[in-house]
């Protein structure tokens, strides 16, 4: 099936004895609709109260008014599908609640822990964490919702996508608002959606305004208008989906087109795009007066409220009496009323507990640890020893020397010699093998191999359901990376470079990062997003930038920076395992550095240092390729000049290993910092800060240690240049750190 | 039911709002949703919604009033009901007063001051707040005082209490604080001046008030007021003003030679911390090639002076610190010591004791003691309580000739010699006889690092009976020591030295200390000496009695 616009508005509305009689629905069903409904409503009511009374904080941006588009669309699909919500998502969480609500007294504890949540108390459902626009239950498939608009389709088109992969025939419902449609996430989501097949319906709540922008114009004096189309469904002729316009007011009307809709989906894999023209009751938030629509329009929407459309239907086919309504009426009153003394008696979340569930807590056996500090050690004597060999050893061509050269490393240290590149190949290979979770997706990671050849071959051996060339859509990325970690694979994402990563920083932060806590750490995002950067190649300013100080500023993200081929892929074996966000930026010079590796299967704990030489004289802390270009200063530096410089490899920038820095301070009394990423508010400063603060057994502190101001060396303050020498220049290279070394001693 | 309404909170930050329209009447019926009243923010103008059916059975506020959020503005209820008004009238919070227009305008204390109206007064003629600060009597036996730094400059504003002058007397370093909060007029004393107490330092005033030179100049030629004109070491300005004009000159220049204040010292947290371990003063190091003092410097320097470090343990010959034909200048605290040492030396009669105690259980329960005690006990510590139990026996030792009679002291107060990088200082271990022996090794822990800290006070080094001088730590074995003036003995302790002792035909090697007592024989006789130490010496060898008492 294309694109067809279906508007269900000109139909008969559906009657709900006829919906009964084809046994889509009970009439106890379409009784509980009423009664969601009003529980919604009375929630939302109460929430506006409370807010005024100022015992609700924050924001809050009610779903008065939409009620029928939530309660109608999660009574159309089954437990154990999905939905992802929005801002204005109190409606979705009520609704999908009381869905798994078997018993009288879940269902009381459902609202319980809604309103607990909104006061920002331990009970609510994601223990105050996450309150009015984070409010999830996502064990119950719930995606939860994020506070950025638009933000939240990318995630719902992974879950769906992760559903399909799994074959789990569950569908996913993206609830979205009309303003979301004008967003680039929603175009990238949509795209992914329709040309992956997504089991997915896209439900647009088009309550005509943004936050007053009206979609498509209004007869206010001064409105703005924020599309040149009327319809948003008519969208779905961009992706070639069906879409589909239904009346928001009418309960009836949205299940049956739901029902529909997540049918065709589970059954062909193709997405719907549905509109749901609805109207909100409230401003946008509390303190939106509503200058922007005029009483005449609140007064006509407010006659078709869902409340009086599902009673007279119910009145009308004589499913219920109108004391039986009241009764329904009366229960949801006193249901809110429970709940919002439920959650007033809570308690408070402990400041103690504030940094609790930021990250999976993680620990690595000790033998891990042992045996990557002899295998590390190994590698590098191994990897000193093919050096020389290549430039000793005679042959006909350079390849056939290789080949020598490994044979005699082999034999010698048990361990093979290869390219980084293929150590991340590697990496990814036997993880997907070991684990039919993982999967790659990414800007032409398949047949072309990927921009620097980091997943060469793995289309060949695991089909293209497993490595996705996807559209050129970075937030959609990352996006359905996060939406299928949280479904439960573990995707690895590529980003060709880490210059691309601003456009996806919204998903992978926001959700990849954020997630866990913020919905109090009922969630885990394990996923993986390798890039590539630095400057190495002559491509200029938005091909050569190190943006990892960017990164480790955000909680819940691990940020890992290998330098050599044997970190390369035990460290990224680790990443993959690891159930929380990592980010493997990989060095664009580096793809072709040779290393020698053990053959089994190893796996680097991550957060812990490796220092590559010891040394006595001055501390040198670095990651990435600078490693490689410290290693030569200090070879340089106890040749030509006596100093003996101790060189540690971070390896993982977060979490920081700031023992082994500080312990090698303690010797050393010299610190000099070296990375590639630009000099203000870097790396560097950052290890010097944690530095300071580190408090050895004996009481004393990094600062107590240190015999000289600690240097961070950086790239300069300047966007990458495009010209060789200037490229140099903008960034520390082996005789500048000989000469740095040099002045501090 | 009636309910009150109260005002909203429209918005996040919203505290208050003014209601500039009311839309409702007391009897209207109103609906839920229905808009009761319009209320301005500083952000916007909004509606404050009915929240329930019913009738207005009344309106609580008016038009133009600025109300914080909660406040009662409405009372709602049913169409029959009868509602006192005045009930919920009363609640309502009084709209605070426009703080902004009742502010007076701030009065700026540190603005220049405006010409002083004053300014026409006579020369001798002071404004009611003019104090002049005077040498404070910081000690009993305090004379005189040498300004060794000055704090706060003309102009500064001061707070009573503020630290203005830093003075050395014979005993210590002092403070000598603002007696009042003003302004520093004029500060009349110079680094390295000797001022004898309750002559003028400093001028203080409000900041806009003037002081007439004439009058700093009678202060300046002011010679020593009678002490009985002066009540306190502060002065109001009319006493010094009513001084004779002319009297003595100012004393002339410094009698000692000023330390000044102290240089600030250039190091790494490092160089710090290895001199600290090492026990190396900054103070006196030259960084080689650095502008800071490195690590490197502070090893040399302790390899110089012979110190052992952890890591190096070899010692080096000492590097003198001085040249041949140097002139060294006398500071003043090695003045005092001279005077002091002489006149004991002339005016105390000494005969000297030694005795070998064998400390061997003494060696062993101090060890075992400090696994577990919070403090550290020093062998000064027995020493101290072992001194103290002897006086007990022979309270003679504590003794003063005095014309015809001798004086016991009040109480057992015991001087501790501490070698300082300035110099030598006993002060003052108080009341030993009722201390048991962790008491006196807090007390004692406390006096040292207030004498390496320069922060002793003048009562940390009046009075004593005996001091304990230990130069063991030095290698030393025995030595015959200086008694303090106004004391009746002193102790030398000597090293503990592994010694091969005989026993019952047989050789034991235990650790023996040598203890020399230096007694005034003015006050006792050989025989009650040599029992004292005795008495000290059987408490050292069976030291669990000192740990009891
Ligand atoms: C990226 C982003 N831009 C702007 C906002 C501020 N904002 C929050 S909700 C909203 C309106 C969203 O409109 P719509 O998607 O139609 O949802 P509705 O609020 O109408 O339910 C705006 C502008 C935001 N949270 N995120
Ligand atoms: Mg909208």
């Amino acid at each position: 099936m294309a694109f067809s616009l279906e508007d269900r508005r000109q139909k008969t509305p559906p009657k709900i004895i006829d919906l009964i009689s084809k046994n889509l629905i009970t009439k106890e069903q379409a009784l509980d609709w009423l009664r969601s409904i009003y529980e919604i409503r009375f929630f939302e009511d109460k929430v506006y109260d409370l807010l005024g009374q100022n015992i609700i904080k924050g924001a809050s941006h009610l779903y008065a008014g939409q009620e029928a588009v939530a309660v109608g669309a999660c009574s159309a699909i089954q437990k154990g599908d999905v939905i992802g919500s929005t801002h204005r998502g109190h409606g979705h969480c009520g609704a999908i609640g009381n869905k798994y609500a078997e018993t009288e007294e879940l269902r009381q504890m459902h609202w319980n822990r809604m309103m607990a949540e909104l006061m920002g108390k331990e009970t609510g459902y994601c223990n105050g964490r996450g309150g009015s626009m984070h409010i999830a239950d996502v064990k119950h498939g719930n995606l939860g919702s994020t506070g950025i608009v638009g933000g939240n389709i990318p995630n719902a088109v992974g879950a769906a996508l992760a559903e399909k992969y799994k074959k789990s025939g569950a569908v996913v419902l993206s609830f979205f608002g009309d303003g979301a449609t004008n967003t680039g996430a929603f175009h990238e989501s949509m795209n992914m959606a329709s040309v992956q097949g997504a089991p997915l319906v896209a439900i647009i709540e088009n309550n005509l305004y943004g936050m007053s922008v009206p979609f498509s114009g209004s007869p206010v004096e001064g409105a703005g208008c924020a599309a040149n189309v009327e319809h948003i469904a008519e969208r779905a002729a961009a992706y070639g989906v069906p879409g589909m316009i239904v009346d928001g007011q009418d309960t009836a009307a949205v299940f049956l087109a739901v029902k529909d809709a997540v049918e065709h989906a589970r059954t062909h894999t193709e997405m719907t795009i549905i509109e749901c023209k609805t109207y909100r009751w409230y401003g946008h938030s509390r303190s939106d007066p509503r200058v922007y629509r005029t009483k005449e329009e609140e007064k006509a929407w407010k006659d078709r409220d869902p409340i009086n459309v599902l009673s007279k239907k119910l009145l009308d086919e004589k499913l219920a009496s109108k004391e039986e309504l009241d009764a329904i009426r009366a229960r949801a009153e006193k249901t809110i009323e429970d709940a919002t003394q439920f959650a007033m008696d809570s308690p408070w979340p402990k400041p103690e507990e504030l940094t609790k569930d930021v990250y999976v807590q993680e620990t690595y056996p000790d033998e891990m640890a042992a045996k990557d500090r002899d295998n590390a050690k190994k590698a590098l004597t191994a990897t000193r020893a093919y050096e020389s060999l290549i430039k000793t050893l005679q042959g006909k061509t350079k390849k056939e020397i290789s080949e020598k050269a490994k044979e005699q490393i082999k034999a010698d240290y048990g361990m093979s010699v290869l390219a980084m590149k293929d150590a991340i190949v590697q990496a990814q290979a036997e993880e997907m093998r070991r684990d039919p979770n993982v999967y790659i997706e990414g800007e032409d990671v398949g047949i072309y191999g990927g921009a620097y050849g980091a997943t060469k071959g793995l289309l060949q051996e695991f089909g293209k359901e497993r490595v996705i060339d996807t559209a050129i859509s970075e937030a959609a990325i990352v996006g359905s990376a996060v939406g299928a970690a949280l479904r439960g694979l573990r995707p690895i994402a590529e980003i060709m470079y880490v210059d691309f990563m601003p456009i996806c920083l919204d998903q992978l932060m926001h959700n990849g990062a954020f997630n866990r806590y913020m919905f109090g750490g009922h969630a885990k995002v394990p996923m993986v997003v390798r890039t590539e950067g630095g400057v190495g190649r002559c491509i200029a300013a938005h091909h050569s930038k190190s943006l990892e100080p960017w990164l480790v500023n955000v909680p819940g993200l691990y940020v890992v920076m290998p330098s050599t081929p044997y970190d390369a892929k035990g460290l990224l074996k680790a990443a993959i395992r690891s159930d929380n966000p990592v980010v493997f930026i990989e060095h664009k010079a580096t793809y072709g550095q040779m290393g020698a590796a053990p053959t089994d299967d190893y796996i680097i704990p991550l957060g812990v240092a490796d220092v590559k030489r010891e040394g006595k004289d001055v501390t040198l802390v670095s990651y990435s390729r600078q490693v490689m270009f410290c290693l030569a200063a200090a070879d340089e530096l106890a040749e030509r000049h006596g100093i003996q410089a101790e060189v540690i490899d971070l390896r993982t920038i977060k979490p920081m290993d700031i023992r082994t820095v500080a312990e090698s301070v303690r010797k050393t009394g010299r610190l000099v910092t070296v990375a590639e990423s630009f000099c203000m508010c870097g790396v560097g400063p950052e290890i010097v800060r944690q530095l300071f603060s580190y408090t050895f057994e004996n009481g004393r502190t990094g600062f107590d240690y240190l015999d000289a101001a600690p240097v961070n060396m950086a790239a300069a303050d300047v966007p990458p240049p495009m010209s060789e020498p200037l490229e140099n220049a903008s960034i520390p290279t082996p005789d500048k750190i000989v000469e740095t070394v040099k002045a501090l001693l | 039911m009636a309910r009150e309404v109260k005002l909203p909170q429209l918005g996040q930050t919203m505290e208050e709002g003014t209601i500039v329209n009311t839309l409702v009447k007391p009897g209207d019926q109103v609906s839920k949703g229905d808009v009761l009243f319009e209320v301005e923010t500083d952000k916007a103008t909004l509606e404050v919604e009915s929240p329930a059916d019913g009738f207005v059975k009344a309106i609580l506020v008016e038009n133009g009033q600025t109300l914080p959020i909660n406040a009662p503005i409405l009372v709602l209820g049913e169409e029959n009901e009868t509602v006192d008004a005045g009930a919920y009238k009363t609640e309502a919070p009084a709209c605070e007063p426009d703080k902004h227009s009742a502010a007076e305008p701030a009065t700026e204390h540190c603005e220049p001051a405006p010409a002083s109206p004053r300014s026409s007064q006579s020369v001798a003629e002071t404004g009611p707040t003019t104090q002049v600060v005077r040498m404070p009597k910081l000690g009993q036996t305090m004379e005189e005082g040498t300004i060794v730094n000055t704090l706060v400059n003309v102009g500064d504003e001061v707070k009573k209490g503020d630290v203005l002058f830093e003075v050395e007397t014979d005993k210590a370093t002092l403070e000598a604080e603002a007696p009042a909060d003003g302004c520093v007029k004029a500060i009349l004393v110079e680094l390295g001046q000797t001022v004898p107490v309750n002559e003028p330092l400093m001028v203080l005033a409000d900041r806009d008030e003037n002081v007439p030179q004439g009058f700093l100049d009678a202060l300046m030629h002011e010679g020593t007021a009678p002490a009985e004109t002066v009540p306190d070491h502060v002065t109001a300005a009319q006493h010094a003003a009513a001084a004779p004009e002319t009297m003595t000159p100012r004393p002339a220049g410094p009698t000692v030679a000023p330390s000044g204040p102290a240089e600030r010292v250039f190091a790494t947290p490092r160089a710090r911390m290895i001199a600290q371990e090492l026990g190396i003063d900054l103070r006196g190091l030259t960084p080689a090639n650095a502008l800071r003092i490195v690590e490197a410097d502070v090893r040399r320097a302790a390899q110089a002076v012979g110190k052992k470090t952890k890591d190096h343990g070899v010692i080096s010959a000492v590097s003198p610190k001085y040249t041949f034909g140097q002139k060294i200048p006398l500071n003043r605290l090695q003045r005092i010591v001279a005077e002091k040492m002489l006149w004991s030396k002339q005016h105390i009669p000494c005969f000297y004791l030694t005795i070998r105690a064998d400390v061997t259980a003494l060696v062993a329960l101090r060890a075992k003691l400090n696994k577990t005690s919070s403090v550290k006990l020093s062998f000064n510590d027995f020493i101290l309580r072992a001194l103290a139990a002897g006086m007990q026996h022979y309270p003679i030792m504590t003794g003063q000739l005095d014309g015809d009679h001798i004086q016991l002291a009040a109480s057992l107060d015991f001087g501790l010699a501490i070698s300082t990088d300035d110099g030598l200082i006993a002060p003052i271990v108080r009341d030993c006889g009722a201390r048991s022996v962790y008491d006196i090794a807090a007390y004692c822990k406390d006096l040292i690092e207030r004498t390496r800290a320069g922060k002793l006070t003048l009562d940390d080094l009046e009075g004593g009976c005996i001091t304990v001088s230990n130069l063991g730590g030095f290698g030393i074995e025995a030595f015959i020591p200086i008694v303090v003036p106004g004391q009746t003995s002193i102790l030398g302790v000597g090293a503990i030295t592994d010694t091969v002792v005989p026993s019952d035909g047989n050789l034991l090697v235990r650790k023996l200390m040598t203890l020399t007592l230096s007694v005034d024989h003015k006050v006792v006789n050989g025989a009650e000496a040599a029992q004292f130490l005795d008495f000290v010496k059987k408490h050292l060898e069976h030291p669990d009695a000192l740990v009891e008492s």
